[in-house]
């Protein structure tokens, strides 16, 4: 009903422009507008009717339908509807409006799908290369149908460099990455700084883009990609793998049997413990608290042991099959899985009366890094960082999942939007998480764990699914196609949004507060590019290209 | 003459050996106790000799801006240490306290802390002058502190040469001596800062400047910043010591030369303890913090002035 009245106001307010609209289910809508009044009704959704903006995603159609897609997602979260804008471009012209000037979250996925799929934007306010390398040529588009997934642009520069603005008045360049002891991964940011004060600061990221995407839509079949998914994340993989199976559940009109359901709840809590506890370690490491760091890993390890009991990893769980799981749990495994909660929950209680008392802490995070409200909407930011700033939003309450729907927890959130707000709303999830996990076990009955799968998937059909990893909202949109594999599959992560925000938070604070603000979001980005050797007998040194590496890795030589 | 002269040159040279010793000791003991308290087993004791040798035994890369003065500036800032060793009792009565008075004392103090902004100045990179940045604000609230404790000892003793200072002097008011007790307890506050401990790493501050002037550092002349660093721990104790702590130095010799270097060890786990169970302050807030210090201080000078 919910779907219905959606658009049916959609349609009030945009009139003619809407072309058609697939209701599959009361949880999602797809509706086909207008190229041209594509900006229109994305500003109408975002701003008339305060949806949510997700993602937006483009895809190459041309040998099906013989256009170019582009979806913009929004979600309404107080009336559980997922909601996909999407129109057709011409394979002979493929030009869209850009709504990244009124919908302004929207600018990283235009300039993605820009730079990856190959559609113009018109009128985009920041229309910089955002994830191709910059030696990429111009013309050349990975997630193209026409191109192969190992194709190498024989015009690659590897001496082209990014072009970063000038530096404000009076400033000096800090650089911040690609490598930093905070940083786990490379993302490079560019500070500028006068003093002690970030006047501003410039975002360099997709160092090590893997393209599991196009890997995903050419080489990998259905039950391939869960495997690869999980991969995408070296701390909530379960999610990635949780989001791409009810994706193409959705598409395919497909319902996990409710033992799964539950089994998949448990792990993404179990995940989403060890996540927390791994963040509020790293934050006390980050303001320089070493002593709980230690404990906050200490006290995350069982966590990690039980998981590995239970899927035979401590991560990359391997969980999900279309349809199913693949492992169950056992009576001996549950009755030690509820030992570890009970240790947990009394360690941890001691650690946030500890950390939530300490003025120190408080000292450095208070009124530090602050995202509110108005920020939390015009970047889209999710999970912890919109519930700190008091927006709340939560996928597992908004867009149930699993057997989300079957638990009673509370959504944690806070009021000041800054640091401190988000530690104590992480700290206070993570006794959440171990609820939800003690009713699953209470409430989970025998049964089957996969569906039987006699028919192929049909082709053609699109879902999406969103899931609250610990970061924040994991959104997985996949077509569904040919040869058992999807055509298209668009993953976004949650820190896609929040990391979009940082520049507005880190803006006249001091440079100090720049490491414990950015790991506030708990980043997550992605691996390494290159190394240098040593001759031990002549001491000559010598760099590694990543093209010499990669054709050292692919004919398995040593160095 | 010549047998005094000799003898004081035999009593430095020891005390410049007993500080290179056992400064890597208490190191080792600082990151024992450390990692009990964060429920880890911890390196062995002798880890940080171990560490010295292997950083020294390096290949000697020459990364900064200018090779020359960062080369100089590694050994000048272990020499300076090592200098004020010569000059602080350590157990015994200071071998060269002749050579020079309470405002040598002073200089040398500061120019352990010049050698770090030297040492980032030669390194020329932007975390190192962050860093280096931040090390002058500090040393600018923070150098004051010793001096005005060695100056109130001074002024009650009516002397600067430093055998009368270095031993309780602060406490030589007539009745109950407020300016020594305040200094005292405005000195434990800051003692973190003067040993560069959390939570006032702040010019170093791994997680934010990659070690901020020492960035560039590495091998030889990361080895001998790292020893000095952990000299200025023992010195730095030494002079705390001697200075407010001196009840017992007096007694014959093992006995004074024991309690010595067993409230030394004490100042050692304090400063290790406070380092374990704190976050480090942004630059702005601990200079507010030394600044408040500061005034109690000039305080606790204006006390001593009037003889208190």
């Amino acid at each position: 009903m919910i779907a219905r009245e959606k658009l049916d106001q959609l349609k009030a307010g945009a009139g003619s422009a809407i072309l058609r609209a697939v209701l599959p289910s009361d949880r999602c809508v797809f509706v086909f507008v207008e190229p041209s009044a594509l900006k229109k009704v994305c500003q109408y959704v975002f701003r008339d009717l305060d949806a949510r903006y997700v993602t937006s995603i483009g895809a190459d159609d041309r040998p099906f339908s013989g256009s170019f897609l582009v979806a913009h997602n929004f979600a309404f979260d107080r009336d559980h509807l997922l909601c996909s804008i999407l129109t057709e471009i011409p394979a002979d012209n493929p030009v869209v409006d850009s709504i990244s000037e009124v919908v302004p979250p929207a600018n990283w996925a235009e300039r993605e799908l820009r730079d990856l799929v190959g559609i113009k934007l018109n009128g985009h306010p920041y229309p910089k290369r955002l994830v191709l390398p910059d030696g990429w040529p111009e013309d050349s588009h990975p997630l193209r149908k026409d191109v192969p997934w190992n194709f190498v642009p024989p015009d690659y520069d590897d001496e082209r460099e990014y072009e970063f603005g000038d530096p404000p008045e009076g400033c000096t360049v800090v650089p911040f990455g690609p490598f930093h002891p905070t940083l786990d991964e490379p993302a490079h940011f560019r500070l500028y700084v006068d003093g002690e004060r970030v006047r501003g600061c410039e975002y360099r990221g997709f160092m090590a883009h893997r393209g599991i995407e196009k890997l995903a839509e050419s080489v990998l079949t259905y039950n391939d990609i869960p495997i690869m998914a999980e991969r995408i994340c070296g701390i909530c993989g379960c999610v990635h793998n949780v989001t791409y199976a009810q994706a193409v559940e959705s598409a395919a009109a497909l319902q996990a049997p409710p033992r799964a359901e539950y089994l998949r709840t448990i792990l993404l809590e179990l995940e989403r413990l060890h996540s927390h506890l791994l963040w509020v370690g790293l934050a006390c490491h980050i303001v320089g608290f070493d002593t709980l760091f230690m404990q906050c890993f200490r006290i995350r390890e069982p966590v990690m042991w039980v998981a590995e009991k239970i899927t035979g990893n401590r991560k990359t769980y391997g969980l999900c099959v279309i349809g199913g799981v693949r492992r169950d749990l056992t009576v001996e495994l549950k009755a030690e899985l509820q030992q570890v909660l009970d240790r947990l929950e009394t360690e941890w209680k001691a650690v946030t009366g500890a950390v939530l008392k300490d003025r120190n802490i408080q000292q450095r995070t208070c009124g530090v890094g602050v995202a509110d409200r108005k920020l939390v909407k015009e970047a889209g930011l999710v999970g912890p960082v919109a519930r700190a700033a008091g927006v709340d939003i939560d996928c597992r309450r908004d867009h149930p999942y699993a057997a989300y729907d079957r638990v009673a927890f509370d959504v944690i959130t806070a009021a000041d939007g800054d640091v401190w707000s988000r530690v104590v709303v992480r700290a206070r999830e993570v006794f959440e998480s171990i609820k939800i996990i003690r009713q699953c076990l209470e409430k989970m009955e025998r049964g089957p764990i996969q569906l039987t799968l006699k028919d192929e998937l049909p082709a053609g059909r699109m879902g999406m699914s969103s899931v609250e990893a610990p970061r924040g909202e994991c959104h997985h949109f996949v077509i569904t196609g040919e040869d058992n594999r999807p055509r298209r599959w668009r993953v976004r992560a949650p820190t896609y949004q929040n990391l979009q925000g940082v520049p507005m938070m880190i803006k006249d604070q001091q440079l100090a507060d720049m490491t414990i603000t950015l790991g506030s979001i708990d980043p997550c980005f992605s691996c390494t590019d290159r190394l240098e050797t040593i001759d031990l007998k002549s001491g000559a040194t010598r760099v590694w290209s990543p093209e010499e590496l990669l054709k050292l890795g692919r004919n398995k030589q040593t160095l | 003459m010549t047998h005094n002269m000799l003898w004081r040159i035999v009593g430095g040279l020891a005390n410049v050996q007993a500080v290179l010793l056992v400064a890597p000791l208490c190191e080792g003991v600082l990151r024992k106790v450390t990692a009990f308290l964060q429920s880890r087993k911890g390196p062995p004791l002798c880890q940080p000799y171990i560490d010295l040798l292997k950083l020294l035994g390096k290949e000697d890369i020459e990364s900064g801006e200018s090779p020359s003065l960062q080369r100089f500036v590694s050994k000048l800032a272990l020499a300076a240490a090592l200098t004020v060793a010569c000059l602080v009792p350590m157990g015994f009565a200071a071998p060269m306290n002749g050579a020079g008075d309470v405002i040598l004392l002073i200089y040398l103090l500061t120019l352990c802390g010049i050698c770090t902004l030297l040492g980032g100045l030669a390194a020329g990179s932007t975390y190192s002058l962050l860093g280096i940045g931040r090390e002058m604000m500090t040393m600018i609230a923070l150098e004051p502190l010793f001096a005005i404790a060695l100056l109130v000892g001074a002024v009650h003793v009516g002397s600067f040469r430093l055998d009368a200072v270095l031993n309780g002097s602060v406490y030589a008011a007539q009745g109950i001596p407020w300016s020594g007790l305040i200094l005292l307890v405005v000195m434990i506050m800051s003692f973190q800062a003067f040993v560069q401990r959390v939570p006032f790493d702040i010019a170093e501050a791994e997680t934010e400047l990659m070690e901020g002037p020492l960035s560039e550092y590495s091998g030889p002349k990361l080895a001998l910043f790292k020893w000095a660093q952990m000299v200025r721990l023992v010195v730095h104790s030494g002079l705390f010591v001697a200075l407010f702590v001196p009840w017992g130095s007096g007694l014959a010799f093992p006995l004074g030369w024991m309690l010595f270097w067993a409230k030394v060890l004490v100042l050692v786990l304090l400063v290790t303890v406070v380092a374990a169970t704190h976050a480090r302050y942004r630059i702005d807030q601990a200079i507010r913090y030394f600044a408040g210090l500061l005034a109690v201080a000039f305080g606790a000078l204006a006390l001593a002035a009037y003889g208190f």
